[in-house]
């Protein structure tokens, strides 16, 4: 028998727990070893030897000159996607076997060499493509207006779903702002007044939102996706009665470019940063403001503190619902000025224009770990492969767009399954609050 | 600060939760609220510090009335509260959670950490309250994050600090740091309403005790009087407080554990190589504080977690990462931790939920038809012979009270063949007449040679059933006691010391 006595006091530290992530980890380094792979054998020995890719610079056309140039590249093919493909290959290895610390970012780069892989495999001549060239910059930049409307987007949603609101409605915010700034620009000919209309308008729609998730106690997610049909039908009714019956209500300007001065001449970033509209501009800016405002400011510390734990926040008198009304309004009013962002870049509106953005900026908001930095990356992605499928689908290039389509689908179920990094919502997303 | 309750009535319909309560803290005083789960003390806490409003009555402050729209304008008057389920945002740091609410900023809105981090610097040193202000709460230990709650009400400048079950938490050292605290505050001036049901507790550190049953104030008195006297107070009865045991007559081993290692939903090894051994006619309590695994070791023998590696085995028959079915089919009763989310369907009747494991059994189904009058007489039965107290057996669950769900738990567990007897947190939030009941069947079962294991954090309750006590820090067992160890020498065992072996 033990004699307990004279045991103590033998008392041990709290032993180490060990940590998760050992398999998440592999799981990253294998997915990035199997893009090395692909990309290598598909993109690389999938083309025929001396085949070649011409990679092109210069802007096709911008509206401020031509900035510094920078001359075309005439690469080989397969050699060069050989090259990238063994760089996404050593990167996985390494993942799997060491143990960096940034998993995640490395399988970034496999991310980015399958990207550039795919776009030299698209235009090599000979080949299916008729033009055999890529032009990096109006990649970049044909693809900034679907980037700008997901990170609009995802604002919005990092904003509401800080406070405990999941705002599924995001979709039905663009729709609104999208069909007010179309029908106000037409009749002032001002994007400012456009503005203006698409945050009141995206606000209205955050405003039922907020009315029936925090004062009716509803469920968040029913709601959001009515007011989305609610919103869609809407703007079907508005078409046909009054866009339709009266063109000059629809007319489709889009606002000029501002270029900012010596930036925009730098290549390839300065068409796709410092030569766009006003729109581009003040995302930039929200993404700056919202992150300083939820996670150095006292109004922030607030929102957080309701949606991580209402109770608490409520016994030191913080009122749980005026904080998520007015949050909920306020990502309403960023979605809203998104749609309007959008229709700047799109000319006319049309029912069914915003084409599920909503739900692929909920996705990059979830992508991002519900941060306004981690929004703008992954809407970076999410916006480029958007664009890839587009493009794509206009150039004869033997590659299912369908299965292109699935792209940000299956990055997202990855993310929410677990497999790349640990996302942890806030811990009250999405419950509805009652006090006792 | 003088705080007075007078003539205090909350309704909630036609329940009467505080009937006319009148209640006075003088300034430094320790003063403990004592009564049973349910006999109004937290709503009547609520009720002081803005959450809830009363019917009737009035609270003054220094002779002066006060109205408290919500906790807020309690917390300017000088009231502080700590919730039994602490009101801490667990990704916040320490000092982000004191100063919510209260922040100190700089231009543009900005917090002002330097400013935050100082207040809590002093008031630390002041009240000897050590905390990192940097540390995330999630981090810190149930102890830690408790001084936090502390730390917010005293940075709000709190006379009066209300303390709602605070030691449930909590190792016997732990308890002992904070009756530490609570003296120091009290001599510093502030007032002290400690809630609790614990009577060693309430004797060790109140001033004054007033006791509280079925929504009324019994009486008020003094530590001096007996636990024994407590007792019968806060029931209303003579209560017998100690469980009479038998020797006991061991037969073969019927629960053994095999170095199992289970995860918790995040993936951490929380059960990690734990062995034991339950034999027939004894029982074998495991204490320990919540959150070291106990919860996952008991979902692991039920078949409701799968056990990572090790092996649990039941009379010989390898039951190890079974299913839940199997596992009760090959003789294991199980009384889950959380009754109402794992142990009831509480919409559904007090008939179905006894035969809630054996539905499609004869006799209470045939050929996937059920036997309704087998189950509604299997009900009448039980009802009578486990005294569940309810209007009618087709009452759904959750009509009864907490003591009698947990008898139509125990009642349906008990009422077919067992080879071991699993109950986790058996009398947790139960009445004293509760306890007394559920002690006396789960004892009778031991004495009928069924092999039991009892799951605690309440270390009364360890030491009164247990044959032989293990327990359980940090997803290990740090040593197996006679119930004649001192609480002390378990409390260390308890925050993880280990027991050298002298053979």
């Amino acid at each position: 028998m033990t004699a307990i006595a004279d045991v103590f006091p033998s008392v041990v530290p709290v032993p180490e727990v060990r940590e998760p992530g050992e398999g998440r980890r592999r799981i990253i380094g294998a997915l990035t070893i199997v893009l090395g792979l692909f990309i290598i054998f598909v993109f690389g020995f999938g083309s025929v030897s001396g085949s070649h890719s011409v990679v092109t610079f210069n802007p096709i056309n911008t509206s401020s000159g031509a900035p510094w140039g920078l001359s075309d590249l005439t690469v080989l093919t397969r050699w060069w996607n050989v090259v990238l493909g063994l760089i996404a290959l050593a990167v996985g290895v390494e993942t799997w076997l060491r143990r960096p610390a940034g998993a995640l970012a490395r399988f970034g780069v496999g991310g980015v060499m399958f990207f550039l892989a795919l776009l030299l495999w698209s235009v090599r001549q000979p080949g299916p493509a008729p033009i055999g060239n890529i032009n990096l910059t109006s990649v970049l930049v044909n693809s900034s207006a679907v980037i700008m409307v997901l990170i609009y987007g995802s604002l919005s949603g990092v904003l509401c779903e800080r406070s405990g609101v999941v705002n599924i409605a995001i979709e039905g915010q663009f729709i609104g702002g999208a069909v007010a700034g179309a029908m106000v620009d037409s009749v002032t000919n001002s994007f400012w007044l456009a503005a203006l209309v698409g945050i009141l308008v995206g606000g209205l729609v955050g405003w039922l939102l907020a009315l029936l998730a925090v004062r009716y106690v509803a469920d968040q997610i029913i709601v959001g996706v009515v007011i989305v049909t609610l919103m869609g039908s809407i703007s079907s009714y508005l078409n046909i009665q009054v866009l339709a019956p009266y063109p000059n209500l629809n007319i489709g300007n889009q606002p000029s470019n501002v270029a900012i001065p010596l930036l925009y001449k730098i290549p390839v970033i300065g068409p796709t940063l410092f030569d766009e509209n006003m729109f581009f501009y003040v995302a930039i800016a929200l993404v700056a403001l919202i992150s300083f405002g939820l996670f150095r400011t006292r109004w922030g510390l607030r929102v957080r503190s309701v949606g991580e734990h209402p109770k608490a926040a409520e016994s030191v008198g913080i009122s749980v619902a005026r904080v998520r009304y007015t949050t909920v309004i306020l990502g309403g009013a960023v979605a809203g000025l998104g749609g309007v962002a959008f229709i700047a870049t799109q000319g006319q509106f049309q029912p069914g224009i915003t084409s599920g953005y909503g739900y692929i900026a909920l996705a990059a908001m979830i992508f991002g770990k519900w941060k306004p930095s981690g929004a703008v990356v992954a809407s970076i992605i999410f916006g480029l492969s958007a664009y890839m499928v587009q493009n794509l689908q206009n150039s004869n290039v033997p590659i299912s767009t369908e299965f292109l389509t699935m792209f940000p689908y299956l990055v997202t179920i990855a993310v929410v399954a677990g497999l790349i990094g640990r996302v942890r919502p806030p811990a009250a997303d999405g419950v509805p609050y009652k006090r006792d | 600060m003088r705080v007075e309750l007078k003539g205090i009535t909350k309704r909630f319909g036609s329940f009467t939760a505080n009937d006319q309560i009148n209640l006075v803290v003088e300034p430094g005083e320790i003063h403990c609220l004592l009564g049973e789960n349910g006999a109004g003390k937290s709503t009547l806490m609520n009720v002081l510090f803005g959450l809830l409003r009363a019917e009737e009555g009035e609270i003054l402050i220094d002779g002066k009335p006060v109205n408290f729209a919500n906790s807020g304008e309690a917390v300017r008057s000088g009231i502080g509260m700590v919730h039994q389920h602490f009101m801490l945002v667990p990704v916040f740091t320490a000092a982000e959670n004191v100063v919510l609410g209260f922040e100190p900023t700089k231009s543009f809105n900005r917090l002002d950490h330097k400013t935050a981090n100082a207040q809590i610097h002093e008031l630390s040193q002041k009240f000897g309250l050590d905390v990192d202000p940097d540390a995330v709460v999630e981090n810190l230990s149930v102890g830690l994050q408790q001084r936090v709650e502390i730390l917010k009400a005293l940075s709000h400048d709190a006379e009066l600090l209300i303390l709602d079950e605070p030691t449930a938490v909590l190792t016997p050292q732990e308890i002992e740091a904070l009756m530490e605290i609570m003296r120091s505050l009290a001599k510093d001036g502030k007032s002290i309403l400690f809630i609790t049901h614990k009577l060693k507790e309430v004797r060790a550190v109140a001033d004054v005790i007033t006791v509280i049953r079925q929504g009324r104030v019994i009486d008020s008195v003094r530590p001096t009087e007996t636990e024994g006297q407590l007792a019968s107070l806060m029931v209303g009865r003579e209560v017998n407080l100690t469980v009479q045991k038998e020797a006991t007559q061991l037969g073969d081993t019927v629960l053994e554990l095999r170095d199992v290692v289970v995860r918790d939903d995040r993936g951490l090894a929380v059960v990690n190589g734990v062995s034991l051994d339950v034999r027939a006619g004894e029982i074998v309590a495991l204490a320990g504080v919540q959150g070291n695994g106990q919860t996952e070791l008991a979902e692991a023998i039920s078949g409701l977690r799968s056990v990572e590696s090790g092996s649990i085995t039941l009379r010989g028959q390898n039951i190890t990462n079974l299913s839940p079915r199997e596992i009760l089919d090959a003789g294991l009763g199980h009384v889950p931790e959380d009754r109402q989310r794992d142990g009831l369907v509480l919409s559904m009747s007090v008939a179905d939920n006894l035969v809630l494991n054996t539905p499609r059994r004869a006799p209470f189904a045939r050929r996937g038809t059920r036997n309704l009058s087998a189950v509604a007489s299997n009900a009448t039965e039980l009802v009578q012979r486990f005294d569940i107290r309810t209007s009618s057996v087709e009452s759904t669950a959750s009509s009864l009270s907490g003591g009698n769900q947990q008898k139509v738990i125990v009642a349906r567990e008990l009422s077919r063949p067992l080879t071991c007897f699993m109950a986790s947190q058996p009398t947790r939030g139960l009445d004293v007449g509760s306890i007394e009941y559920v002690h006396r069947q789960i004892v009778n079962q031991r004495n009928e040679g069924l092999g039991v294991f009892i799951i605690s954090s309440e270390l009364d309750e360890v030491v009164a059933l247990g044959d032989r006590i293990a327990v359980m820090f940090a997803g290990k067992i740090t040593g197996i006691v006679d119930p004649s160890a001192s609480r002390e020498d378990i409390g260390l065992l308890m925050a993880g010391a280990t027991m050298v072996s002298h053979d």
